[in-house]
């Protein structure tokens, strides 16, 4: 099942009337409907605690919604059995501000790790690898540990990690958080190549900066509404 | 989707690795633990063959007064013999008595003195051809009220109290044995605990690329079999040298009347040492799965 819009792109998250309740009362996402379409990149702003990171916590089904549906390439995830849940994971990368990079293993194996762990043979791995770890600007430090990187390059190689099984989306959680102004564009630069493949970008982002700049779509969330949804649009 | 072996065997050996000091101690314990598992299965099976030896070799003593003519001695004797339940009979005369009676109280020469071999009870050694405890007093009891039969004793009274304390013995080692294998349970579950919160973070990436549960899982479960393998292994050696010191301190020794009956055979030493490698490599294994599933929860 696909979703076409009128503009002839293909739909590939659409959120209709989506609630998040937690723990019985606090509604981080309220009556929420946004659709994106393929390709599309899109930041997501608001306060602290307007729900920003549930927005995309929701999109890989790491929480479920209480109310609404959710559809990512046009099937409806809530539905989804959960020994497929993985299958959905596998067409969403995931980016955030603290890298999660697992501190004994190098660059490579970092980024291998993605991969053997859907179960992708030996030989795509070793092609794989490298070619993405030169796409992210650190083909010369594969054998480096991630302690021995700056924090810039720490996110190069969880944007490669997140990007080297090719998903659909790419969901980034305030992938700049931790990096000064000057790192930050050049983490930016990155997303926006990847974004030029085809691949869909949903960032979560408090860089007013970087939004100014780039004017691209803009979704506000206030106390988990959605007030403001704006093509090329700016922070505020 | 397929599950790629040296995949598994790759993470299984770096982590087990990784953690060498944690994985040395608490192989340590698990080993400790399961040996003794081992050690109480032995006992205890020891204990129940002890319980077959003793019941081979019931015996009854009926004793005649000292006064009893010969006409009285011959009756009951007539009668034991044609006793169905009666295997053999063997008379003490005087003498042999008295003999008897020396030997027994041979570190007492003053008592041995004072008694004259002429008060002594003569006797019958009687060996019935049921080892059933009840068929035994059963036939006692039918002897002991034949005129000029002072008394009957039993054999059996004394193997019953050893089998009593025996089988006190070998369920309170049993229950041990029960509270042991709990225990090994737990710590090779609290290990395996460990060793995964210790690697949460590899768990939540795994996640997040799409790793399927069971491909996450596996290579925490075949850790943990190894783990516990390894555990078990070691209590079989420290199982095998408890065997070995046990055989040659205790058994058939006369010095210890007790434990000298407690035997077990090499089939039993194997029975025991399988046990605990299937009981390390299953809750290794098992336990593993459990603990990783608190992490895999969507
Ligand atoms: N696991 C959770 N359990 C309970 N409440 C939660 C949970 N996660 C988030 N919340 C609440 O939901 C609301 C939205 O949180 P969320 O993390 O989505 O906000 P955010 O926009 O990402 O904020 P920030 O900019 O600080 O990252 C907050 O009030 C937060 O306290
Ligand atoms: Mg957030």
């Amino acid at each position: 099942m696909k979703f076409v819009e009128h503009t002839g792109q293909e739909t590939v998250i659409k959120l209709e009337n989506v609630s998040k309740i937690y723990k019985g009362e606090h509604m981080a996402l309220r009556d929420a409907t946004v659709e994106i379409e393929k390709g599309e990149f899109v930041f997501l702003v608001g306060p602290s605690g307007s729900g920003k990171s549930t927005f995309l916590r929701l999109l890989n089904r790491e929480e479920t919604a209480e109310k609404g549906k959710i559809y990512v390439a046009g099937k409806d995830i809530a539905a989804l059995p959960g020994y497929k849940v993985p299958y959905l994971r596998r067409n969403i990368g995931s980016v955030f501000q603290d890298f999660k990079l697992l501190p004994n293993k190098t660059v490579a194996e970092n980024v291998a790790f993605a991969l053997e762990a859907i179960g992708r043979p030996k030989s795509v791995i070793r092609e794989a690898v490298p070619q993405i770890l030169e796409l992210v600007g650190l083909g010369r430090k594969e054998g480096s540990m991630p302690n021995e990187l700056s924090g810039g390059e720490q996110q190069r190689v969880s944007i490669a990690r997140a990007f080297v099984n090719r998903p659909l989306i790419l969901l980034a959680d305030e992938p700049t958080g931790n990096l000064d102004p000057a790192t930050s564009v050049g983490i930016m630069k990155l997303l926006d190549r990847i974004n030029r493949t085809g691949t869909t970008v949903v960032m979560a982002t408090h860089d007013r900066g970087i939004v100014d700049t780039m004017r691209r779509r803009v979704i506000e969330l206030d106390r988990g509404s959605v007030v403001r949804d704006q093509a090329r649009g700016v922070y505020e | 989707m397929a599950v790629r072996l040296d995949y598994v065997l790759k993470e299984t050996g770096s982590n087990l690795v990784r953690n060498l000091t944690l994985t040395l101690a608490s192989l340590l314990t698990v080993a400790i633990a399961l040996a003794f598992v081992a050690v109480s299965f032995l006992i205890g099976t020891g204990i129940n063959q002890s319980f077959l030896g003793l019941r081979s070799d019931v015996q009854m003593f009926v004793y005649m007064n000292p006064g009893a003519t010969a006409e009285q001695i011959d009756s009951v004797s007539k009668n034991l013999q044609s006793n169905p339940q009666v295997e053999s009979v063997k008379f003490l005369d005087k003498e042999k008595t008295y003999a008897e009676f020396k030997r027994l109280f041979a570190d007492q020469p003053d008592f041995v003195e004072s008694i004259n071999p002429e008060e002594l009870p003569q006797s019958f050694r009687v060996k019935p051809t049921s080892t059933d405890a009840d068929v035994v007093s059963a036939v006692g009891t039918e002897f002991e009220n034949m005129t000029g039969v002072y008394r009957v004793e039993y054999a059996e009274e004394y193997a019953r109290q050893v089998q009593k304390s025996l089988s006190t013995l070998n369920s309170w080692v049993r229950l041990f044995g029960v509270a042991l294998i709990f225990v090994s349970v737990l710590l090779i579950f609290n290990t395996i605990r460990t060793a995964v919160f210790a690697r949460r973070r590899e768990i939540e990436v795994m996640r997040l690329v799409g790793a399927s549960n069971w491909f996450i899982r596996l290579p925490f479960m075949t850790e943990g079999m190894v783990q516990g393998l390894l555990g078990a292994l070691a209590a079989a050696g420290l199982t095998w040298g408890f065997d070995a010191l046990w055989k040659r301190n205790f058994v058939n020794q006369v010095s210890f009347e007790l434990l000298n009956q407690i035997k077990w055979t090499g089939g039993d030493l194997w029975k025991a040492i399988i046990m605990i490698l299937v009981v390390g490599a299953v809750t290794g294994a098992v336990g593993s799965g459990i603990a990783v599933g608190r992490y895999l929860r969507v």
